[in-house]
């Protein structure tokens, strides 16, 4: 019920917005705030009073939704859902204050369709049946598709059409996937599309699903769905147009959770319901056994020297951001205890740091309007606090230890060398390029001497600082104290492990 | 009482950074961040000489866990031996004199309080690794020195120079790093853990290694020391450390006396038990040629600031070498003084600064009267307005006020100044008997020779004669350091008129740190009995060594007990030998030839060096011009550094940009292309084939969904801002409707 209400109350939220007189901009944007705060409550109760020492399904709800297909309204989370609703729940209100000043039209429209877009995000990581996970994923398109269309910069149509039409060329392969695993699930009947369900049965000797050919098939499915989401090489394209053309609000949300889907569900779908699958492009022999691991170093050494080549601040998060995701995947690829763990903490780290990064850009944004690094310099003398914070975040993105970011990077590079010793090894040159990008952009933009045209640059104002020091302290907290999110999931982590060892 | 103290060790100076960050936050400057910062660093040098009584019984670890997965734990925790505490109260003693010496210096700077919340920071950081008993825990501490020393070289950014020179020594060191961390994963993978210490730390794992895990065991062992090539400065790593002379004096002082710098020795001596026969000759060599080669860069530097720059460079390849020869204890002997008298030679180059840079605050308030080398710079850079990079290698634009062509005679001007110099740089050179420099320099040669008579190896005796004739060169330059300074007649009257002797926060360090150059306060508490090398299991004579091959060197032998070792200290630690005390009043010899030669020729070549520095830079009898001309490609290669920084500037960095170019033109032209081109092409298709490709879908579920998100985006596409909310009423409507199909289905 609990689960229910986060996953419904944006909707609600959005109904109410819709209900407002369109005048009324103030009471508008508090009605989402107070809509987006309530989930975020819900979340924080539901980290404090999951049971960690139980890696399985909690606040399950599972009733009958369209029965002549069997499928059920089953949703229910588990320590990894948990950590990314938390994440997704703190970005909600986070994302509505920073677009309280800069939204200049329609705000009405934008803050109904950011609630619908919340709805669908909670959807999709509490959904444990496969026809609702699926129904969410596509739930986020729309919104996602009218709020970069619309409210975006001045290529912002070819950004939304782009993206629209590339998730959902990926969503289609997985549509394809999903129901050639419905119609294996059993008799016709007795098919479902129940998640925990279709896990067991793929586990099971002789099954329809339990078949190596089938599981990889599937697995290549579903996992292109994922890939266009992560972004995975070659599927990444449409990510630095969207962004560069996305609201500051709106790419926080892209880089923070929707990539955060593509990854969530490799681990939900692939390797949990597909360990054979898994086993074929992650065992480390031959080319297929390497493929997965491939695809994650060149994300991480592609993404890293494309962000290196970029002038426009916004286009070099976006690329850092495909280059941190290739840890995600390095690390799931391993498979093992750190590999895992690195890539769920890389997840909510780089949820929250790059969170912090487009705040930050925004913000820059907002009073230069514009992103040319070159254009900037010496801004350090200007705004002293505004560096202050870019530096964490900077130092945090590119894996300073003490701050969060290292600890992800570094579990699942210690994680998949154990597999994938030359990759791996080569997969560190990001960690070198990525320290240069930043460092370069962090002398061009505040170091020098003050460029005459911005002195008289407004400081970060207490607004922007309220969005961004809860996200500062999160890189800190999980910096110092890492456990504080992996007793969240560990024992999950531990039965993913065991599923995939069972084969 | 160990662990309260530990914990108050680090946090203090973390607290100190803490009240720092969050009063910034709310924009309320805590009012006196320069007596926090102090006090707080003072208080951990008290506890940390509190913790010199605690160790002598046994050392002591306390782990916490820090990252517990399902079948694998990550501890931090601290372990505290001789070692530890002789780096704690090295680095905790530098740092409180540089936080002193800085409240004079850097007096009025704009950043003030931000400078003192730095060293803070960066004093934290390297207490942390120095305490820290596992691998990941150093390579914590390890990365935030990096991040300090890039705070705090680029204190004043507005300067271009300052900001090139903080990046390239973060972006240097991290090169290094990623080989310590590759070299982490190989241990990690073998050992599943990253302790050291204990039953089942990497020491005792890997001390039963058998013989075909030697290979494995050297390329680890290398990739670790990948990260101290990078933090100490070692070829082929070490031009960033010249470079990061842009940051404040103080600065200086600090990362190339006590902290960042002395960590990469510190690990590499931590390393030892896991150091194999290669790896050993490895960094025995890397520090041999470090030694060499950026001592005769140093001959020709007009910088002060850069003449002891690669002065430090060559003492930290002194260190490595005596490590990589089996010298552990003479190698962190040397890190010590070296310490004491690294950071002296800094600070009194400060005071010469500060003493110039009056000059040009003449006049003035006391406003400017501080940031001197700042403005200094500042106008500098906008006068020429050149590349800082090609300004450094050239060194045509030294700073005015760092360039000892200007000075001269000093010695009357700033009498405390001169004196304190003088006696570090007769430690430095190794002036024989009163200076701490000549007793672990010469142990360190001493060792060298004994490994070599002893193992009969032309490797150490190759390596003798580098650390010899680096140890001839360091007295040269730093004799030539002084008499330029000090001596003769004032080069640039002007400033020789305005110099002045510095104020008491500042000349006050100046002598503490002088009489800690004096050899008889280490010995107080560095002797042989309290520091112990550890065992190397896989190290071994080679076959035809003339001793036998379990007989390690420097087991007691060869270091520091003299004057008298403290009998009670060293008779608790064993009671029957007598290797101490005993050769009392001339020393540590005793141990065979090897030192006894090593003593001599030391003093040879120390000799022989400052002999020659007074002919050219005092006589003047000789003439370094015309040797110059004579030498001249010699000369040019000094002078251009051996040409490393044109190799990275123009071949390393030009590379990596021009690769980062070519796959940002690929992603946007290749494959975004494509993407763009199967739109287009898929667009046209679907366009004449909708009807058919709907037949063809694979049910009716397909259908609809396409259907219907082609059909409402496709119309919606037209809908502007102000109809959105119709549509999100019929999305509304439609989801709610669709619920209600279903549940009736």
């Amino acid at each position: 019920m609990l689960l229910s209400l986060m996953i419904f109350i944006p909707l609600l939220g959005m109904v109410a917005v819709l209900l407002l007189p369109r005048e009324s901009e103030e009471l508008i944007k508090r009605v989402a705030l107070l809509f987006t705060l309530i989930p975020l409550a819900l979340a924080v109760y539901l980290f404090i009073s999951y049971d960690r020492s139980n890696g399985g399904t909690q606040y399950a709800v599972n009733a009958p939704w369209i029965p002549a297909f069997n499928i059920q309204y089953h949703i229910g989370i588990d320590g990894l859902s948990v950590t990314l609703l938390l994440l997704t729940a703190l970005l909600g209100p986070i994302c509505v204050i920073a677009s309280w000043r800069n939204i200049e039209k329609g705000i009405k429209a934008y803050m109904a369709l950011f609630l619908l877009l919340e709805t669908g995000m909670i959807g999709f990581f509490a959904a444990l049946d496969l026809f609702l996970f699926y129904v969410f994923f596509e739930l986020t398109l729309l919104p996602m598709y009218f709020l970069i269309g619309v409210w975006g910069g001045p290529r912002r149509e070819y950004a939304a059409i782009k993206f629209f039409l590339y998730t959902l060329f990926g969503s289609v392969l997985m549509l394809v996937a999903m129901i050639a695993v419905y119609l294996n699930s059993g008799d016709p009947g007795a098919r479902t599309f129940d998640i925990p369900t279709l896990i067991t049965l793929a586990a099971t000797a002789g099954h329809a699903l339990n078949d190596l050919n089938f599981q990889i098939w599937v697995f290549l499915g579903f996992f292109i769905g994922f890939a266009v989401k992560v972004p995975i090489f070659p599927f990444h394209t449409w990510l630095p147009d969207a962004h560069v053309e996305a609201p500051t609000a709106i790419s926080v949300i892209l880089a923070g959770i929707l990539l955060k889907m593509g990854t969530y569900g490799l681990v939900r779908i692939n390797m949990a319901m597909f360990p054979q699958g898994l086993d074929h492009f992650t065992n480390g022999v031959g080319f297929w056994g390497n493929s997965l691991a491939l695809l994650g170093f060149i994300n991480i050494v592609y993404g890293s020297f494309c962000a290196l080549a970029q002038t426009d601040f916004k286009k070099l998060v976006a690329y850092s951001s495909i280059g941190h995701m290739g840890f995600v995947i390095l690390g799931l690829a391993a498979r093992n205890d750190s590999g895992i763990t690195g890539a769920i903490l890389q997840m909510f780290n780089h949820g929250v740091i790059s969170a912090m990064l487009f705040l930050l850009v925004g913000v820059l944004y907002d009073r230069a309007h514009h992103r040319e690094i070159n254009g900037f310099g010496g801004l350090g003398t200007r705004m002293p606090i505004y560096t202050g914070i870019t530096t964490l975040a900077f130092m945090a993105s590119l894996g300073l230890p003490g701050l969060s970011g290292f600890v992800g990077e570094a579990l699942s590079l210690l994680g998949a060398y154990d597999k994938f010793k030359l990759l791996t090894i080569l997969s560190t040159i990001g960690i070198v390029v990525g320290a240069a990008y930043f460092l370069w952009t962090l002398q061009r933009v505040f170091l020098g001497t003050l460029n005459p045209k911005y002195e008289a640059l407004p400081e970060i104002n207490g607004r922007e600082i309220l969005t961004l020091v809860p996200l500062g302290i999160l890189t800190i907290v999980l910096g110092v104290w890492p456990n504080f999110a992996i007793d969240m999931f560990r024992e999950s982590v531990t039965n993913l492990i065991d599923v995939i060892q069972a084969i | 009482m160990v662990v309260p103290l530990i914990s108050l060790i680090l946090l203090c100076p973390l607290a100190a950074f803490a009240v720092f960050g969050l009063s910034g936050l709310v924009n309320r400057r805590f009012p006196r961040q320069d007596y926090l910062s102090t006090v707080a660093m003072l208080a951990a040098l008290v506890c940390s000489f509190l913790l010199l009584r605690e160790v002598v019984p046994s050392p002591e670890s306390h782990t916490v866990k820090w990252i517990s997965l399902g079948g694998v734990t990550f501890s931090m925790g601290f372990y505290l031996d001789s070692v530890t505490v002789i780096m704690l109260i090295v680095v905790t003693l530098v740092s409180s004199l540089v936080h002193i010496f800085s409240m004079g210096y850097m007096h009025g700077d704009p950043r003030y309080p931000r400078f003192f919340a730095y060293l803070s920071l960066f004093s934290f950081s390297m207490l942390f690794l120095v305490v820290s008993d596992n691998l990941l825990g150093i390579y914590i501490g390890w990365e935030l020195v990096g991040l300090c020393s890039y705070l705090l070289i680029g204190f004043w950014f507005e300067k271009d120079s300052a900001a090139n020179a903080c990046k390239k020594a973060f972006l240097t060191t991290r090169v290094g790093d990623v080989g310590m961390f590759i070299g982490m994963m190989m241990l990690f993978t073998k050992f599943q853990t990253l302790s050291l210490y204990g039953e089942g730390g990497i020491f005792a794992l890997a001390a039963n290694l058998n013989t075909g895990d030697m290979v494995w065991l050297s390329i680890a062992g290398i990739l670790i020391f990948c990260g101290a090539i990078g933090k100490s400065a070692q070829m082929p790593l070490h031009t960033w450390l010249p470079d990061a002379m842009e940051g404040p004096t103080p600065v200086s002082a600090l990362i190339h006396a006590a902290t960042m710098v002395a960590a990469g020795v510190y690990l590499t001596a931590r390393m030892f038990p896991i150091l194999t026969e290669t790896s050993s000759l490895v960094i025995a060599y890397v520090g041999g040629i470090t030694a060499l080669v950026a001592a005769t860069i140093a001959i020709v530097r007009f910088d002060i600031k850069r003449v002891l720059a690669y002065s430090t460079i060559s003492q930290l390849g002194y260190m490595m070498l005596a490590i990589g020869a089996g010298s552990y204890v003479a190698g962190l002997f040397h890190l010590t003084t070296h310490a004491f008298f690294k950071a002296l030679l800094f600070l009194g180059s400060g005071s010469v600064i500060h003493a110039f840079h009056a000059m040009h605050a003449h006049g003035h308030d006391d406003e400017h009267d501080h940031a001197h080398e700042h403005s200094d710079h500042d106008a500098h850079g906008h006068e020429h307005g050149e590349d800082p990079d090609s300004r450094h290698i050239l060194g045509s634009e030294i700073p005015a006020d760092q360039d000892m062509r200007n000075m001269g005679g000093l010695r009357h001007k700033m009498p405390i100044t001169f004196i304190t110099m003088l006696i570090a740089t007769l430690s430095i050179s190794g002036v024989p008997f009163i200076f701490s420099g000549f007793w672990s320099k010469d142990a360190i040669l001493g060792g060298v020779l004994g490994r070599a008579m002893e193992w009969n190896s032309v490797h150490h005796y190759i390596l003798f004669i580098m650390a010899l004739s680096a140890a001839g060169i360091t007295a040269f330059y730093m004799f030539r350091l002084v008499f330029m300074t000090f001596f003769g007649e004032p080069r640039n009257q002007e400033m020789y008129d305005m110099a002045h002797e510095s104020p008491k926060s500042m000349t006050v360090p100046l002598l503490i740190l002088a009489v800690l150059s004096l050899p008889v306060v280490n010995i107080l508490w560095f002797n042989e009995s309290y520091v112990k090398p550890p065992p190397q299991p896989h190290l071994h004579a080679p076959q035809h060594a003339y001793v036998s091959p379990d007989s390690n060197t420097d087991k007691k032998g060869y270091t520091v007990s003299l004057f008298g070792v403290s009998e009670a200290v060293a008779a608790e630690e064993e009671g029957g030998h007598d290797t101490h005390g005993a050769h009392g009043d001339d020393g540590h010899h005793g141990h065979g030839p090897a030192h006894t030669i090593a003593m001599v020729l030391s003093i040879c070549v120390a000799g022989l060096g400052i002999f020659l520095s007074w002919l050219f830079y005092h006589r003047r009898t000789l003439s370094a011009e015309s040797v110059a001309t004579t030498f001249r490609p010699i000369h040019n290669l000094f002078w251009r550094k051996y040409y490393f920084d044109e190799f990275y500037d123009g071949v390393l960095v030009a590379l990596t940009v021009w690769k980062a170019r070519l796959f940002a033109q690929f992603d946007g032209s290749v494959v975004d292309g494509i993407v763009n081109g199967v739109g287009v092409v898929t667009r046209d298709i679907l366009a004449a084939f909708t009807g058919a490709f709907d037949n063809r879908v694979v049910d009716g579920l397909v259908n609809r969904v396409a259907q219907v998100t082609w059909a409402v985006g496709g119309k919606i596409r037209r809908i502007q801002t102000g109809a959105i909310q119709t549509y999100l009423f019929v999305v509304l409507a439609g989801i709610v409707l669709l619920i209600l199909i279903f549940r009736a289905l």
